[in-house]
């Protein structure tokens, strides 16, 4: 097999991005075992032991840079323990809850640790982290949130052009924006004064390339009137920076959540994106054969653990903007799963859901436990979760289905409220992502399955349809059929 | 190599004194601890201690200074660190020095470069062909450094000033030069000609497309199988909604093996694969499909045949896509 790779072509054209293309490949190739040899393992228990490590003894040195990010420390590890079908115990779960809860700032929203300032993506890990480890009532972490001041800090963040900065004197960028969304979702406090503009914002980050960049910059015309504010143009609106697969993930997943609050199609101030490019940005982000296909970040960059996530997990939020292969009649089963000869019969993912189990497999793996962005790195904290997410994504396909929504419009109980039919439609739109039956497919067997997980917030749905059954105050319809999407912890 | 001392901790500082610091677990026996230097758990002590006290002075930048010199993703002390500044109306010239040099130590966290804005909007218009002149040399040492490209893109559309803008397409080719596969530059390239206004000089636009798709033909002719010049070209075409069968010819010589070298007749609207080309090129081939799709009818089906090859031969990972690609194809005929 190896023999028959052939690198990525550079045209007898060397420049510092084929250098390093080549000395890539070279790493990865080694890490490729002899066609003969036995099927990977997802190393289980060594992830384990490195989660559980940092858990409990604590983060060495060298994280002090991310002394800022500790709710995203805590939130990678126990999604990555989700992931894994694993659960925390009642003692640590509390630690957890209190150790998260001291994060939270007085005026609103949470900090990357205690006593710092809020910040919209230490919101997002803090209130996941939540889902995960915390519950309702005293001590419980869920109604300690103060939702009230969250939404004010929320609103003391938004921009005339629809976006909002990360935090008081700070940047604009879509990832703050994807954070703010999908914790006002799961908190139940998102509204459309709140999203105003926001999916005209999120539209304008489309690059030529496809993907998404991380901010554009606003031109405004003069006010009319003295009093009269100036308007925001629609053109210029230009992105700042290049299509970026964390970017297009945040920017693509804010896309779904904003849904329910586009105007109609037909209207002409219908904000849009081009999906034909979007996919094909997406699809060319995966590398070849001999990058082991992996994911980049980026054109004419190297392929990198985290993008199994925010590339690879990012097509399973296609469906829910309307692309998705023509249903082909089902082929019938042929031969035990798992087989080479059969994924292409029956898969109709449109990357190669093989090859990205390979890449985090073969070279995601730290042989020392926790996974990593490429050899010879090191493992840490951010790459076990997205490298493990993207695995998930690879084996499962989750998507949004129309038998589960209507279950979950039955059971939907009115609140004195006025929102009523727009959070409705946000819990019904959250909840109805299930795992086909069949679909799953596991390189390596099934020791090496892992959970599924939400494509929009990346929490299992257990976890998803726990936090939101309890702000949206509804009783979420038990699955009727064996669900793999269910998390089992 | 010379020993470093240890520093004198803030507890141990007279100066400090008056100031009360604050652990950052006070209750909680936290989950997940990160095992500070005492150095760091001193100075984040006496930071927390200030923010708490509401102290804006001197002391505090050099504070604010020390912990992000720590840390420089400590946003918390860059937020009050530019609160202080504005408070002490302290003068703009020593903060930007000092961002130089932390920018440079530090070009891979958001924090310095949003501090840099913060500070060029206060300067305004005449600070900005200096920060330019920085900007450049940072990208010499990371050529494709993200949140430099969009500060410098920033900077250009915050300003919005001719002048300013006057050398950017050279800057351009001087990066270009470098690495025609620095998708950065391409982006940058396209930032400029297409998306943030029309600059003096450049109010023909048919001339402004003809130079733009002559400039993404001959780079691929230099490197054929650089996907950030197809995209850019492709990019172009859609942007002035033109046909992508305008640049037909140009791709065709792209989309077969090679077994003569080319003739050397030089169509400057055409230029053909270079030496070391590594022919078929894949992004030709999917190019020349979608002219076939784009002109539909009896063409679709050379369309599909071309996906094939891609998806049985040329680009086998993406296999996936090209059946879609066909089957989306035929859905619509």
């Amino acid at each position: 097999m190896t023999s028959t790779l052939r690198p990525v072509p550079m045209d007898a054209f060397p420049t510092p991005t084929s250098a390093s293309q080549a000395e890539t490949e070279k790493v990865l190739l080694e890490h490729l075992p002899a066609e003969d040899k036995a099927d990977p393992t997802l190393q289980k228990n060594a992830h384990m032991q490195f989660l559980i490590r940092n858990l409990v003894q604590g983060f060495p040195a060298r994280y002090t840079s991310q002394d800022a990010s500790q709710a995203w420390l805590i939130y990678w590890t126990l999604q990555a323990f989700s992931v894994l079908q694993v659960g925390l115990d009642p003692g640590n779960k509390q630690k957890a809850v209190d150790t998260i809860m001291a994060w939270q700032h007085p005026d609103g929203g949470f900090g990357g640790g205690p006593r710092q300032a809020a910040h919209l993506l230490p919101t997002y890990a803090a209130v996941c982290a939540l889902a995960i480890v915390g519950s309702p009532g005293e001590g419980g972490g869920w109604d300690q949130i103060n939702r009230k001041k969250m939404y004010n800090f929320f609103m003391s963040l938004k921009q005339s052009d629809g976006s909002f900065l990360v935090a008081h004197h700070a940047e604009v960028d879509v990832r703050g924006i994807y954070c703010l969304l999908v914790t006002a979702t799961l908190l139940d406090i998102i509204t459309p004064e709140l999203v105003d503009g926001t999916a005209a914002f999120v539209a304008s980050l489309q690059t030529y390339e496809g993907g998404f960049s991380s901010a554009s910059q606003p031109y405004y015309a003069p006010a009319s009137a003295p009093n009269a504010l100036p308007t925001l143009l629609e053109t210029p609106r230009p992105p700042l920076g290049e299509a970026h697969g964390g970017y297009t993930f945040c920017a693509l997943a804010s896309w779904v959540i904003l849904q329910p609050f586009l105007p109609s199609a037909s209207s002409p101030s219908q904000p849009k994106i081009n999906k034909n490019s979007l996919l094909r940005w997406l699809v060319q982000m995966q590398g070849a054969r001999v990058e082991l296909g992996g994911f980049k970040g980026r054109t004419n960059k190297l392929v990198d653990g985290c993008y199994s996530w925010w590339v690879g997990g990012a097509f399973a939020l296609l469906e829910s903007i309307g692309i998705s292969p023509v249903a082909l009649p089902a082929s019938p089963e042929k031969g035990p799963e798992g087989k080479d000869a059969d994924w292409d019969d029956i898969d109709d993912a449109l990357f190669n859901r093989k090859a990205l189990q390979e890449y985090v497999l073969y070279a995601g793996q730290h042989p020392a436990g926790g996974l990593r962005d490429k050899p010879p790195k090191h493992a840490d904290a951010y790459h076990t979760l997205y490298c493990l997410a993207g695995l998930s994504s690879a084996q499962h396909k989750v998507s949004p289905s129309p038998t589960r929504r209507k279950e979950l419009l039955d059971s939907w109980k009115d609140a004195d409220s006025t929102t009523n039919e727009f959070r409705k439609r946000i819990f019904t739109d959250a909840l109805c992502y299930t795992e086909e039956e069949g679909t799953e497919k596991i390189v390596g067997g099934a020791a090496n399955r892992v959970n599924a997980t939400h494509p929009v917030f990346n929490l299992t749905i257990t976890h998803t349809e726990g936090i939101m059954a309890h702000f949206y105050k509804q009783t979420v319809p038990p699955r009727i059929f064996k669900s793999a999407a269910t998390a089992k912890t | 190599m010379i020993p470093v001392p240890a520093p004198v901790l803030y507890a141990a500082r007279d100066e400090w004194k008056d100031v009360v610091p604050i652990t950052q677990y006070e209750k909680a026996n936290p989950l997940a601890p990160i095992l500070y230097s005492e150095e760091y758990k001193d100075a984040t002590d006496y930071f927390r201690g200030i923010v708490q006290a509401g102290e804006k002075s001197e002391r505090v930048l050099q504070l604010t200074e020390h912990v992000i010199r720590l840390n420089p993703a400590h946003y918390s002390a860059w937020q009050y660190r530019y609160e202080t500044l504005l408070a002490l109306q302290s003068p703009l010239d020593a903060e930007v020095a000092l961002m130089d040099e932390l920018a440079d130590k530090y070009l891979k966290t958001y924090q310095v470069w949003h501090h840099r804005r913060l500070l060029l909007i206060r300067a305004g218009l005449p600070g900005a062909p200096a920060e330019l002149a920085f900007i450049a040399k940072i990208l010499q040492q990371d050529e494709k450094n993200y949140h430099t490209w969009a500060h410098r893109q920033w900077v250009l559309a915050f300003f919005n000033d001719d002048e300013l803008w006057a050398g950017e397409l050279d800057f351009v080719d001087m990066m270009m030069n470098k690495d025609v596969r620095n998708n950065s530059v391409w982006h940058h390239r396209f930032f400029l000609v297409f998306q943030a206004g029309v600059r003096e000089g450049e109010e023909d636009r048919e001339r402004i497309v003809r130079r733009e798709i002559i400039y993404a033909k001959q780079n691929i002719s230099l490197a054929p199988n650089n996907a950030s010049a197809w995209n850019y070209l492709r990019g172009v075409l859609e942007f002035n909604k033109l046909p992508l069968s305008t640049v037909g010819p140009f791709i065709r010589p792209y989309t077969v093996s090679l077994a003569d070298p080319v003739d050397d007749g030089i169509d400057l609207e055409n230029p053909g694969p270079g030496r070391g080309a590594e022919l078929p090129c894949a992004a030709a081939v999917e190019f020349l499909a979608d002219v076939y799709e784009e002109e539909g009818k009896a063409s679709v089906s050379k369309a599909v045949e071309l996906w094939k090859s891609l998806a049985e031969e040329h680009d086998t990972i993406r296999k996936k896509y090209w059946e879609y690609r066909i089957q989306q194809a035929l859905v619509r005929t």
